[in-house]
């Protein structure tokens, strides 16, 4: 019995020295371009001590920043939360044109360079800008502010809650729905107690990949930011401050806790896969 | 409750799904709407329950207009082909569903909420499973937990869509007769979709074949088996011969065989269509007698009546179903030729407007 298996494995599988080369290769570009700079952050984070790391942590520049990142992350999670839901449940419980459009336009953000998507907003609220004299004129700044951040930070994060709910709503279908409808509920009765809870762990995986983008966004946040120390400087900004102010043990302690944030979304990540996998989207696993 | 629905129409895109559908199912009546999948059956019962709205006609519910209420506002009971059940809810909370949206003044206290569903349970025979997750019951199990969810609003109008079709020949057998008495029991107005006709005329009151979006013939079981109004009903109905034919002077030619016609006695010579079931053709030798030339195939020797297929002139298939001691009586053995006379006969003479040609 264990023979014949073995026997028809042989037949679909490659040799052994093949497959041990081939694990070995894989390994190695692992350990090299993922553990490697993961392992190096923290050695290069405590390398003048633990009090030092600590230091540079809580000197008042980097706590602003964990602050503001954490406020932007606050704010842009919440508002892709929301848009995600309404988009997804738009495309996958109803029949509209342009629908295909709407699809991709989700997408664009994944497309676009994130530096692209920060000029695009200095274009449109900066002093020069298409809006910028009448926000001048009205005393409302944009850019170079901490709202310039969140709108940056949310046009990157935009597609991750909606990617991620749209195949899993269409793959439950509207059956669930028209059979609340059926017995009585209303739209929204319908929505919190069979739409959400259908979608629940594939909101919460959205929602972590979503948080982890927000929190360590660079490029369209360099762009419309300012680099003012204190005010508008995100972590990923002050690392890189620190870094070219030869502040090596305070950016990567900095950056320390970045790759913590990344490292506990990982495990998250792959608690709710193991845990529900059957219940997020099929092409759930894409970023 | 009664149902009345006049003039139907629906359109989806390009496709005409219902092409003006007039249907009046009575109190408390079983109505089975049967057809093929592209007939509109479906789109017709959804219309009914307010899950579709159609582009034209008027739908009444005991004499009132119902087509600007939505599902939620027209309290039907629906049966989802795949029963729908809520997947995150266990069966007592799915069953409890319908009592629970209700808005605060109506909704029933917990205990009575808890005592009904129990009830409802109990009627199904599934107060054992209440705890369980519709993912941990079987099909029939399913089905049984979406019957006594949609029967928890009290509805007076039970709609089911294809409600045996998931299931395996043994429990669909057993659920039939059970809904049977069910719908009695409960006096409600019930209409189903299927397209099984075995099913359909099973179950139904009444039978509505449907086709390519209209209504092909309304009847009682028995009428629609024995009088079917079109070839389209008699192919789908029942296993049947189908014969191109002539009819010459009020009589009806197949191959060298001739036999009366009757209603159409006025026409002089025409293409036509005649259907004759295997348990109406007689068998006999051939130069016994009359009927139609053919030479035995196969003999089907399971079951009380004997299946022969023979094959006619051109090699066309036919189809006889003879008593076990008829055949014995004959001594016929594959190979030999036989006459095959038509004791019952239909027959449309093309042109007539009739469908099917």
């Amino acid at each position: 019995m264990n023979k014949a298996r073995d026997l028809a494995r042989d037949s679909i599988t490659e040799p052994r020295w093949v497959r041990v080369t081939l694990t070995l290769v894989a390994l190695t570009f692992l350990v090299l371009f993922l553990v490697l700079p993961l392992a190096s952050v923290f050695t290069e984070a405590l390398r003048q001590g633990v009090l030092a790391y600590a230091r540079s942590v809580v000197e008042p520049d980097a706590l602003a920043a964990i602050r503001l990142t954490l406020t932007v992350a606050a704010i842009a999670v919440p508002v892709n939360v929301l848009f995600g839901l309404t988009a997804s449940w738009c495309i996958a419980k109803f029949e509209f044109r342009f629908k295909a459009l709407l699809i991709t336009l989700i997408d664009l953000p994944f497309s676009v360079s994130p530096v692209i998507s920060g000029l695009v907003y200095v274009l449109l609220f900066g002093a020069q800008g298409l809006f910028g004299k009448f926000l001048m004129a009205h005393g409302i700044q944009i850019i170079f502010h901490v709202s310039a951040l969140v709108l940056a930070t949310i046009f990157v994060t935009f597609p991750f809650v909606a990617r991620e709910l749209i195949p899993l709503m269409q793959e439950q279908g509207t059956d669930e729905e028209e059979a609340a409808t059926v017995l009585g509920a209303s739209g929204l009765q319908t929505f919190f107690r069979v739409t959400l809870p259908n979608v629940k762990w594939g909101l919460l995986y959205g929602v972590l990949l979503c948080n982890a983008r927000a929190m360590g966004e660079f490029g369209a946040v360099s762009v419309v930011s300012g680099h003012i120390r204190g005010m508008t400087n995100t972590m990923p900004l002050h690392v890189e401050i620190l870094y070219n102010e030869y502040n090596f043990v305070g950016a990567f302690a900095v950056a320390s806790l970045l790759a913590l944030l990344a490292l506990v979304t990982l495990v998250m990540k792959s608690l709710v896969e193991w845990r529900f996998g059957d219940e997020l989207a099929t092409g759930g696993r894409r970023h | 409750m009664s149902i009345e629905i006049s003039g139907i129409k629906k359109r989806f895109g390009s496709f005409q799904a219902l092409k003006g559908i007039d249907l009046k199912a009575d109190r408390n009546e079983f109505l089975a709407l049967l057809g093929p999948s592209g007939s509109g059956k479906t789109t017709l019962l959804r219309i009914i329950a307010g899950l579709e709205f159609p582009d034209e006609g008027s739908i009444r519910f005991q004499g009132e207009d119902v087509a600007t209420r939505t599902a939620r506002d027209r309290k039907v009971g629906f049966v989802f082909q795949h029963y729908a059940l809520f997947r995150h809810m266990s069966v007592f909370e799915n069953v409890a569903f319908g009592l629970r949206v209700k808005p605060r003044h109506t909704r029933p206290p917990e205990a009575e909420i808890r005592d009904r569903v129990m009830r409802l349970l109990g009627l199904v025979q599934l107060d054992w499973l209440a705890e369980r997750y519709p993912g941990q019951l079987s099909g029939g199990q399913r089905q049984r937990v979406a019957l006594a969810r949609a029967l928890a609003i009290e509805p007076e109008v039970l709609l089911l869509d294809e409600p045996f079709g998931a299931l395996d020949a043994k429990v669909r057998k057993e659920l039939r007769r059970w809904l049977r008495t069910l719908h009695e029991e409960m006096g409600l107005t019930s209409i189903f979709v299927t397209h099984d006709q075995e099913e359909a005329l099973e179950l139904a009151d009444r039978v509505v074949v449907m086709n390519l979006g209209e209504i092909e013939q309304v009847g009682t079981p028995q009428k629609i088996y024995e009088e079917p109004s079109s070839p389209y009903v008699f192919d789908f109905i029942g296993n049947t011969n189908r014969f191109e034919c002539r009819v010459v002077a009020g009589q009806v030619e197949i191959d060298d065989w001739r036999g009366p016609a009757p209603e159409h006695a006025g026409v002089s010579a025409a293409k036509a269509l005649a259907y004759v079931r295997p348990h109406d053709l007689f068998l006999r030798r051939q130069g016994e007698g009359p009927g139609i030339a053919a030479r035995v195939r196969h003999v089907f020797a399971a079951g009380p009546t004997l299946r022969i297929e023979c094959e006619g002139t051109g090699g066309r298939l036919i189809e006889a179903d003879v008593p076990r001691h008829a055949w014995t009586a004959l001594g016929l053995q594959p190979g030999d030729l036989v006459a095959m006379e038509p004791r019952m006969i239909k027959v449309f003479v093309e042109g007539e407007g009739v469908p099917g040609f």
